[in-house]
């Protein structure tokens, strides 16, 4: 009796914090929270926040394999000696879709250069994640994520801080780059560049 | 300011509660070197007085944190504050005032007046220590000035009366320090050692804290039955790490949520009240581990690698599909719906459909478990789903989901939407509306619940308890134990008898009864020494103590005094 009336607060409050919560739908919390408007270095803004890690630093990138949003198998390992760029994405996410465009004409372009894009879809429902993909003309493969284990494989290497999260993966596997939240097509392709020179 | 005043400092355990040292002598002007400055200083830092001020700054600090919306807890309401106070929020920002707790001028307080308590709190530490092995001091000369005094003469000789005055004493627990003609005794340095305790918990309190918030992690997570989520950054709703915490650090469990049973009252004044929650969960502490599985309740966390998560909430998630004018199916799956009243679990919730063509379409949602008709309109009956409806709104236009703004995925902003005119019937699972301008249709499929789960991490927790536990122990130690010093002297008097007076004060005697003690005390030295009981009571060629205690003033037995002292110079 006197531990349900704590569950009903509660739930009130879980309401409210799950409304917080996926609030800015795309911030995987504090870290990555997206405020184009702020210039304050307290939060990540919507875009701009690269990292780029020199030859001798880079973190071996997990070997990650599953399923597509369109059924079919995908191994990362499969892409070994191309340049990969890696993004976490949800078609519920809103600076996803405004960087898709960027990420699409970019995969498209740099397809000769042997870059490979590969998408991670997170939270999503495979109906909304081919409807995205279909929006914006994504011509690269997503894996599908529903249980976080990709993102999780990352965990001792560079984790998604939010969504969206994109990394750029060197020919030998390594994890050469990072941009934590929205992307924007300058930003990627130099980062890109600068990844496949070295 | 002089030597004595400084003496006058030194532990008297009168203060040792109020924290703070007292107060610095002042530093005599135009003399003070630099390493003077930094004594004073700290000095002042240390200082009761600057402890209260800092206390009160930390409070008045929070303020901001409570009336405006903070980055780390709400970023969609800080994004709305932009918009209507354009000019002013930068300002605000660069006050770091949308991230008070991290605020620069804020750590700055909380270092400070960690700071001055534990400059404050280790020195009294060390001070308490040395007090607690202290022996006891020299007896006064004058036992007859102390606040608690008896005299009284013995046959017996007088360092034979300290002998067998320090045996009662050492009997009952007094330390002991001799001396030419004067026992001295004190005895509750529990008193102290409580003290100390105290003092040692408060810091060890203050450190568990400061390590819990900087090691550790809150985090919530709504999770659909039958979804799945790992403890990583991206798949939590909410995550607030401690400063030091990065990703990498988080604990790599999963979770699955198999399955969730609320139970409720079903008749009766407590009708609606909910009896039971229960969580199905399957977990695993980090990938390929086996699963385990766990059911979750209220107040019965799931410990996972020292997170402990809990069920915080539920609600149920009604799922749509939505086919757009091209006949092509734009979403399917379950929405969190928000409970907005917890006697029928009326619950409210958005459906967004960015990818339909030829327009976005957009949906609020009402969800009744149990639609029931009073007089024309429906509302929930019932928390559990006996019989679910959903009405919708239904809305194309632009979501404003592709400019990049982040949006909350419970609300839907219907400014810049149009309203689809749709007959406002309640949908039963498995009915569809067709929307008007060849828009599409959507489809309630079914529901299924949810639960919201709180993770924390707080590797500060445990110690923070027993912290607090032995703070608590110390001062009732220090509370209930008295610090009292008995003396004895006993000196030969001109004829012969021996002279003892007891003296005793105690410090602090706030629970009283010190008096009782005392005369108890006198008592049984008295008894010892005039021997009422056992006349032949004196060792080896002693005497016999026979004096009556009306002789207390009596001159007798001068020649057994001579004899005492004669022997004594023998030896």
């Amino acid at each position: 009796m006197s531990r349900l009336p704590v569950f009903v607060r509660s739930a009130l409050g879980a309401a409210f914090l799950a409304l917080v919560a996926v609030t800015a739908g795309c911030d995987g919390g504090a870290i990555g929270a997206n405020d184009p408007q702020s210039s304050g270095q307290s939060f990540v803004g919507s875009s701009y926040a690269s990292t780029f890690y020199s030859v001798g630093h880079r973190p071996g990138a997990p070997s990650v394999s599953g399923t597509t949003v369109t059924g079919k198998q995908l191994s990362l390992a499969s892409y070994r000696g191309d340049t990969v760029v890696l993004n976490f994405w949800g078609s519920w996410c809103a600076p996803c879709r405004s960087e898709a465009p960027a990420l699409g004409t970019l995969a498209r372009q740099l397809s000769a250069d042997g870059v490979r894009f590969v998408g991670i879809d997170i939270r999503d429902e495979p109906a909304s994640a081919l409807a995205f993909m279909q929006t914006f003309g994504v011509g690269y493969p997503s894996l599908n994520d529903p249980s976080d284990e990709i993102a999780l494989a990352f965990r001792s290497t560079v984790p998604p801080a939010a969504i969206p999260t994109t990394l750029v993966i060197d020919r030998d596997g390594r994890i050469a780059a990072r941009i934590v939240g929205g992307a924007t097509y300058t930003q990627l392709k130099s980062l890109i560049s600068r990844v496949t020179q070295t | 300011m002089t030597a004595a005043d400084r003496m006058s400092e030194l532990p008297s355990d009168e203060d040792l509660l109020a924290a703070g040292s007292p107060t610095p002598p002042a530093p005599r002007r135009g003399r003070l070197g630099e390493a003077g400055w930094v004594r004073w200083s700290w000095r002042q830092l240390t200082s009761m007085r600057t402890a209260l001020i800092l206390l009160f700054l930390l409070a008045l600090a929070s303020v901001p944190g409570s009336v405006l919306p903070q980055q780390g807890i709400d970023p969609a309401a800080v994004s709305q504050y932009y918009a209507s106070h354009p000019s002013l929020a930068p300002w605000l920002n660069r006050l770091s005032l949308f991230s008070v707790f991290a605020a620069p001028w804020f750590v700055a307080i909380y270092l400070l007046l960690f700071a001055s308590l534990a400059g404050c709190v280790l020195p009294r530490t060390f001070r308490l220590a040395g007090s607690a092995r202290q022996r006891p001091p020299r007896a006064p000369s004058n036992l007859g000035r102390l606040p608690a005094s008896a005299s009284y003469v013995t046959s017996q000789q007088p360092d034979e009366a300290l002998q067998s005055a320090a045996q009662v004493l050492g009997k009952k627990r007094f330390r002991l320090r001799t001396g030419d003609g004067w026992v001295s005794a004190e005895k509750g340095y529990l008193r102290e050692v409580g003290n100390l305790l105290f003092h040692i918990a408060l810091l060890a309190l203050l450190i568990s804290i400061g390590l819990g918030g900087i090691f550790g992690y809150k985090a919530n997570r709504l999770l659909v039955v039958g979804q799945g989520f790992a403890n990583t950054p991206t798949a939590l709703d909410v995550f607030r790490p401690g400063r030091l915490v990065s990703p990498n650090d988080l604990q790599p469990f999963s979770i699955n949520l198999l399955n969730f049973n609320a139970k409720y009252v079903t008749s009766g004044p407590q009708v609606d009240q909910p009896i039971s929650y229960k969580a199905a969960l399957s977990y695993q502490t980090e990938p390929g581990a086996s699963a385990r599985h766990y059911v979750l309740q209220v107040n019965h966390p799931l410990v996972v690698d020292g997170v402990s998560v809990y069920l915080l909430g539920h609600g149920y998630a009604p799922a749509f599909k939505v086919t757009d004018g091209t006949g092509k199916v734009r979403w399917d799956g379950a929405v969190p719906f928000i409970p907005v009243e917890q006697s029928g679990l009326t619950s409210e919730g958005v459906i967004k459909v960015p990818d339909a063509k030829p327009y976005q379409l957009g949906f609020a949602g009402v969800f009744l478990p149990t639609a029931v008709d009073m007089g024309g309109r429906l509302q929930s009956g019932f928390p559990a789903p006996l019989d679910p409806r959903v009405s919708l709104v239904a809305f194309t236009g632009n979501l404003g989901m592709n400019s990049g703004q982040a949006q909350s995925v419970y609300e839907l902003n219907t400014a810049g939407l149009h309203r689809l005119n749709i007959t406002p019937t309640p949908l039963a699972p498995g009915r569809s509306i067709k929307l008007p301008n060849g828009a599409g249709t959507v489809t309630f499929t079914g529901y299924k619940q949810w639960v919201s789960l709180a993770i924390t991490y707080d590797p500060g927790q445990l110690p923070a308890l027993i912290s607090g536990f032995a703070a608590l122990a110390g001062l009732i130690l220090s509370f209930i134990i008295r610090r009292r010093r008995v003396f004895v002297r006993a000196e030969a008097a001109q004829d012969g008898s021996t002279r003892v007076t007891v003296g005793g004060l105690t410090r602090s005697d706030a629970a009283g009864g010190f008096e009782t003690e005392f005369a108890e005390l006198t008592k049984v030295l008295r008894v010892e020494h005039q021997g009422q009981d056992e006349p032949d009571h004196g060792e080896e060629a002693g005497p016999p103590a026979d004096s009556p205690p009306a002789a207390d003033e009596a001159q007798d037995g001068g020649d057994r005094h001579a004899a005492a002292l004669s022997a004594r110079e023998g030896e």
